[in-house]
């Protein structure tokens, strides 16, 4: 049998007895459900209506709320449930106003048409309430002068909530392609990252499971560590992707089911880039979560040794966000030629259309090349870490009580 | 013919391999004794290519072992490793599809041992349920399944009840039969001596005594010599030249005298003091040779 042959054997015993294990039947079940609940449940159980309570003292605060309504509204498609409806309460004084607020009764609270009143102002982001009466209020202010010189208010109403201005970029392609593109590159790094942390552990807690058990001896006493190493992650890595891609699955159909989030247009060929560097990604974490794995004799263990690559996973989805925002920039092009983060910083500098071709092959090169490099430097390190036992095993001497 | 040569392996101050030769012909069955941690694990380890050794040499047919060369042979660990989850069958098939078998000539070696073993009614049965003993069954069939030339067991008698001592005994004599080379470790020495023809001792990580078990016993310094009497038997010790060590069973004097000893001087003591019950000079046992050589 050929190298790879025996390294198949690996992976198909991998998929056999883990598919049919009940903590992979029972982890798949829960993360699809979790995806479908966190779609499903809005829908069922709230309304695209964002509803809110104002109170009302004194005069003038019920052209305000009625304004800002008009305004919060004006964007709605027609047919389509308005965006936002306020129930107005009315007090007799501050006082019991500020009382109904502090429990809750409503949201703000208008006084004279001249003062909002609000619990806190809000985290990131601020009080969104605040802010439509904040505008309603200037809306008016503006109506009341011009009624003044004659002219229509609802003319004044159009002009403050007219559409949006089109947006053209100077890179070339239409805008909402390049929409779409960001959109799946920052998806993809979500995913990246999460599967790195998740499936990394996978692989990590296998191979000290093996060495536990002392079932490794036997296995490399006939076969080459790197086919061990290689099989291992070929077997769960296939069961990770299709468990990524049935909870995938699951949420577009869910979302096109109850229609609770608009996807953008998705090109095929940005999915693709994002699969292969998804892939070439998975394969470098999971080479040293598996070299990892080798260096520790019990399970308990195996979550300590886990920190440098979840680090490195961070520090991946950080310079990646960074180069986001600047993605021509220094940072961005030195991280694009190291193996552990590329996997993260070139989907997102495809997507944004700021990599030279000869980066992007580069890149690809530096990659693969160090897959190779890592699972023979990995191998070494599983082979002398797996019949080191009792605690950790230092680096160096896995390395060198390795045969080979 | 699988030939272990001068083989030296230190792990940082300590010495576990310190001059280990010894040799298995195919169709030979060569016991590898030793007490613990002098190194038997060790340099089966170093077959195996598990371990590289600081120097000397293994060589199968006068040739340095190659990665291809160990799908041919037959290991069990001294540490048994079985995937506990894993189906009795579903385990040795999947063994022997990394020694190359194809899927079904896999499953059926699979089945044949498992039968050959006793256990055919628990091929379905996970690893983790069966019993320590039926475990260690499963074990030597991993190290069986490919069929392979060269067979190294570490410790394979240990923990098996005397049936399956007697089972194990009679395949690894049947495998020796078929010409395969069959080395393997043990404390039992009785059971060594009676499988084995070949014997090397090591000590402190050195082959200290090889060769065939009976010209070992007969070129041996040393006899073995066993006297019971009405009265004392170990007053008549001081008639008796180069005694190397005695030991007391009940009223049996058991001593291990010099070769040379001429010992007719000591018989007609002996007479003369009392009735003889028993009277024994022979060659060594296994474990008199054993004994001298770890001392």
């Amino acid at each position: 049998m050929t190298g790879f042959g025996t390294l198949w054997q690996v992976a198909l015993r991998e998929i056999t007895e883990r598919i049919r294990s009940k903590a992979y039947l029972i982890t798949t079940a829960l993360t699809v459900l979790i995806v479908l609940g966190l779609i499903v449940a809005p829908t069922v159980f709230g309304s695209d209506t964002e509803e809110s309570a104002v109170g009302s003292v004194g005069e003038g605060n019920e052209q305000i709320i009625a304004t800002a309504v008009d305004l919060g509204n004006a964007n709605d498609e027609p047919g389509d449930p308005p965006s936002i409806a306020i129930e107005t309460v009315e007090f007799d004084d501050r006082e019991s106003a500020a009382m109904a607020l502090e429990d809750g009764d409503v949201d703000a609270v208008l006084v004279d048409g001249e003062e909002i009143v609000v619990q806190s102002v809000g985290g990131f982001g601020g009080n969104s309430l605040a802010n439509g009466l904040q505008r309603a209020a200037g809306t008016v202010h503006i109506q009341e002068i011009i009624e003044e010189e004659g002219q229509q208010a609802a003319d004044i109403i159009e002009i403050l909530s007219s559409d949006p201005l089109e947006t053209t970029t100077l890179a070339e392609g239409d805008p909402d392609e390049s929409d779409s593109r960001t959109f799946v590159a920052y998806f993809g790094l979500l995913l990246l990252y999460l599967a790195v942390l998740l499936y990394g552990t996978w692989i990590l807690t296998g191979v000290t499971e093996e060495k536990s058990n002392r079932v490794v001896e036997v296995l490399l006493s006939s076969i080459r560590p790197w086919q061990i190493l290689g099989g291992k992650i070929l077997g769960i890595g296939s069961l990770a992707l299709l468990q990524l891609l049935g909870t995938i699955g699951a949420a577009l159909i869910a979302l096109r089911v109850t229609g609770a989030f608009d996807l953008p247009p998705i090109e095929i060929t940005s999915v693709l880039n994002l699969l292969l560097w998804f892939v070439i990604g998975f394969l470098i974490f999971a080479v040293l979560f598996g070299a990892a794995g080798s260096l520790v004799s019990r399970t308990e263990e195996a979550n300590t040794i886990a920190m440098p690559m979840s680090m490195a996973a961070v520090v991946g989805f950080f310079v990646s966000i960074t180069a986001l925002n600047d993605p021509d920039g220094v940072v961005a092009t030195i991280f694009t030629f190291v193996p552990i983060t590329a996997p993260f910083v070139v989907p997102v500098r495809t997507a944004l259309q700021s990599i030279p071709v000869w980066q992007y092959s580069l890149a690809l090169v530096v990659c693969l090349a160090s897959i190779g490099v890592l699972t023979v430097l990995a191998g070494r390190i599983y082979a002398g870490g797996l019949l080191r036992y009792g605690g950790r095993v230092g680096l160096r001497e896995a390395w060198q009580s390795a045969a080979e | 013919m699988l030939q272990v040569r001068d083989l030296h392996k230190s792990f940082g101050d300590i010495r576990a391999l310190n001059g280990c030769t010894f040799e298995v012909r195919r169709g030979g069955m060569l016991g590898f004794l030793g007490p613990n941690g002098a190194g038997k694990t060790t340099a089966m380890r170093t077959i195996f290519r598990l371990l590289r050794p600081d120097s000397g040499s293994v060589t199968w047919d006068d040739q340095p072992i190659k990665p291809d060369d160990l799908l041919r042979f037959g290991y069990m660990p001294e540490q048994r490793g079985l995937y506990p989850k894993m189906k009795a069958r579903d385990q040795l098939a999947y063994l022997g599809r990394l020694h190359g078998l194809s899927n079904e000539a896999a499953r059926g070696s699979a089945e044949t041992w498992i039968e050959r073993f006793g256990l055919g009614d628990r091929v379905d049965d996970t690893i983790e349920s069966l019993s320590h003993g039926n475990q260690q069954r499963v074990q030597l069939a991993a190290a069986l399944v490919h069929d392979p030339e060269l067979l190294v067991l570490d410790e394979p008698f240990s923990g098996l009840d005397p049936i399956a001592v007697e089972t194990m005994s009679d395949v690894l004599r049947e495998q020796a039969a078929l010409g395969k080379a069959v080395v393997f470790s043990s404390h039992q020495l009785d059971l060594v001596e009676d499988l084995c023809e070949e014997v090397a001792i090591i000590n402190a990580g050195e082959v200290v005594v090889r060769g065939d078990v009976d010209r070992l016993k007969d070129s041996a310094p040393i006899r073995h010599l066993e006297l019971e009497t009405e009265g004392n038997p170990s007053q008549l010790l001081e008639f008796l030249d180069g005694v190397q060590s005695t030991q007391l069973d009940g009223e049996r004097l058991i001593a291990i005298i010099s070769a040379n000893t001429d010992v007719r001087g000591f018989i007609a003591h002996a007479q003369a003091a009392g009735k003889v019950r028993h009277f024994a000079y022979t060659t060594p046992s296994l474990s008199d040779l054993f004994r001298q050589a770890v001392r």
